[in-house]
């Protein structure tokens, strides 16, 4: 079944990937295995993406298997099985309601075990720093697509900084706008060019 | 040379007597004329005076009649819920879609059987409930009026409008818009034949509608929206499959109505450039927004259609006016070399722009761009 299913998925062959799982689970197979196989085959579509063989077409098409293959296996898991590998905090700045880019690294992100709290989109900075404070997450990801919002990028950074946050939280920025220059200009630690960096950012962060 | 002349003799890849330059122009035009957006997206006199005014201070040779800051037209022509500055967002906000896939499964049919029309008529009342297909035709008759009484006067002024119709693309883009970026990519691999068989209805309509509307307003150019096919989206297969014989249909049906297909790529289209050379030589702008390595399309494209670039937004609104300068002489320098280049913003100009990075564009056409 191993390999069989980490392929099955890096191919897209949804199908192919449901039938493994309803064989595995039919003979009373272990659950675990097969979230370690898809989260292996979910890597192999980030390496694709990262070689320019895929496109974000399949990396949000592979995030689709992912969610009904897990839709499966989730009545199957024990309490304690599906424990995040960390916490994120997502969200759209304000201003901007472009959620393309923040529902890829989602998916990305939750497809690899993290948990994500998505504040959506045209995020005011003082609910980033609730969200910070409530649920306790480590990185905050911040997207946005308009020029126009890198004001609002400014200002929830800043406010993270204003409410003594910025030394238990690290930020991570990303979107059309952004860049290496920006994340130094409004003093975020990371940013990620694509949904397969941000990945990249979260996992090292959290030592994955 | 005219300004017609000199974009004529760009595309036509034959040396002008300089550089045309011809920014994107839409919400920025707002707060350069000093009337909020909300004003300039409702107001088509107050729109074309801002336009005007801002094509005339800047010395451009062509621009936008800002179109894309037009709510009858985007209301009509783009299938998503507009959010508008004044109503949904701060007044000097610019726009946003929604896109809330107002599109069904089924209407892959309608749109097959009847057509834009047919399909608008259903989508319309869907997006927004106190609209109906009538009026909105009706109110897109007068803005097309508008526009060719517009044109009219931005030519008095010695100032080319740049383009008369906007196809939103391939139909591909459209779905993008019509049932959301991520059903549409996986109406890909889930409804591949209705996309197609719609998808080329889709495109013999808006073919007709851009030849007309071109043919009424005597713009002899349409844009072409490429943002959601882009190499960032799709992998070379799914381009080929779904959106070049598209693209050929349109392009070749509008050069066959001598009209220059004016590609507006957004995203970084590198590594599908080569696709490009399909297109006869001499009879389109590739219209670029910084994302795209323009200095690639130059050696790939350069000897086969103009290119129209690309200074990033992020610099017009956040950069100094010298690397604004630098920038702009790099272009005129390397891409503008032996003709075929026109200086344009990357995209349109950002509503933070600042006016004096603007104005840099014009010095730096002025002073470096003559042949």
């Amino acid at each position: 079944m191993q390999l069989q299913l980490s392929r099955a998925f890096s191919a897209l062959e949804e199908e192919q990937v449901y039938q493994i799982i309803d064989e595995h689970l039919a003979i009373s197979g272990d659950p675990l295995l097969i979230v370690n196989e898809l989260s292996t085959g979910m890597e192999k579509v980030g390496q694709l993406f990262k070689d320019d063989e895929y496109a974000l077409g399949e990396l949000i098409y592979s995030g689709e298997i992912f969610k009904g293959a897990m839709e499966k296996v989730k009545p199957f898991l024990k309490e304690g099985d599906d424990k995040p590998l960390g916490k994120v905090i997502m969200g759209t700045v304000e201003g901007d309601i472009h959620d393309l880019g923040k529902n890829i690294v989602i998916t990305l992100l939750e497809c690899s075990g993290f948990q994500v709290i998505d504040l959506g989109v045209d995020v005011p900075a003082s609910k980033f720093v609730d969200a910070v404070r409530e649920t306790g997450a480590d990185l905050v990801g911040m997207s946005l697509l308009l020029t126009t919002a890198m004001d609002s990028l400014r200002q929830a950074v800043k406010s993270l900084n204003d409410a003594g946050l910025r030394s238990r939280v690290k930020i991570m920025i990303g979107g059309a706008p952004t860049s290496e220059r920006l994340k130094e200009d409004v003093g975020a630690d990371f940013y990620g060019r694509d949904a397969v960096e941000a990945l990249a950012i979260a996992k090292r962060f959290f030592n994955q | 040379m005219k300004a017609h002349e000199r974009i004529a003799a760009t595309v036509s890849l034959q040396c002008p007597d300089r550089v045309p330059l011809a920014p994107l122009l839409d919400h920025w035009a707002a707060p350069y004329a000093g009337i909020t957006n909300a004003v300039l997206m409702n107001d088509s006199e107050q729109r074309f005076n801002a336009v005007l005014k801002t094509a005339q201070d800047f010395r451009w040779d062509m621009t936008f009649l800002a179109d894309t800051a037009n709510v009858t037209l985007l209301k009509a022509g783009v299938p998503a819920r507009i959010k508008l500055p004044g109503i949904d967002l701060p007044e000097n906000s610019t726009h946003q879609f929604d896109e809330i896939g107002a599109m069904k499964d089924e209407d892959f049919d309608i749109l097959e059987k009847d057509g834009i029309l047919g399909l608008g008529t259903v989508l319309i009342p869907r997006i927004y409930p106190e609209m109906n297909i009538e009026q909105t035709l009706m109110d897109v008759d007068q803005a097309g009026r508008q526009i060719t009484d517009q044109a009219i006067k931005l030519r008095a002024k010695g100032i080319e409008p740049a383009v008369g119709f906007v196809i939103p693309g391939p139909s591909f883009e459209y779905f993008c818009f019509a049932r959301s970026v991520n059903k549409a990519l996986l109406d890909i691999r889930k409804h591949p034949a209705k996309m197609k068989s719609a998808g080329k209805r889709f495109c013999e309509d808006i073919l007709g509608l851009a030849i007309l509307t071109s043919s009424q307003n005597a713009i002899q150019r349409v844009f072409i929206g490429l943002s959601r096919s882009s190499p960032v989206f799709l992998t070379s297969k799914h381009f080929e499959e779904f959106i070049l014989p598209e693209l050929d249909f349109l392009v070749n049906g509008l050069i066959d109505a001598d009209i220059t297909p004016v590609f507006h790529c957004d995203t970084n289209w590198t590594k599908f450039l080569h696709y490009f050379k399909r297109f006869p030589k001499a009879r389109c702008i590739l219209e670029l927004d910084s994302f795209t390595d323009i200095f690639k399309a130059k050696e790939v494209l350069g000897d086969h259609m103009a290119i129209m670039g690309d200074v990033p937004s992020t610099l017009l609104a956040e950069g100094s006016k010298g690397e604004v300068l630098d920038y702009c002489k790099r272009l005129i320098e390397t891409i503008g070399k032996g003709g075929g280049f026109i200086l344009s913003s990357g995209c349109s100009i950002p509503l933070n722009a600042k006016v004096d990075n603007v104005m840099a564009m014009t010095e730096a056409t002025e002073k470096w761009g003559w042949y």
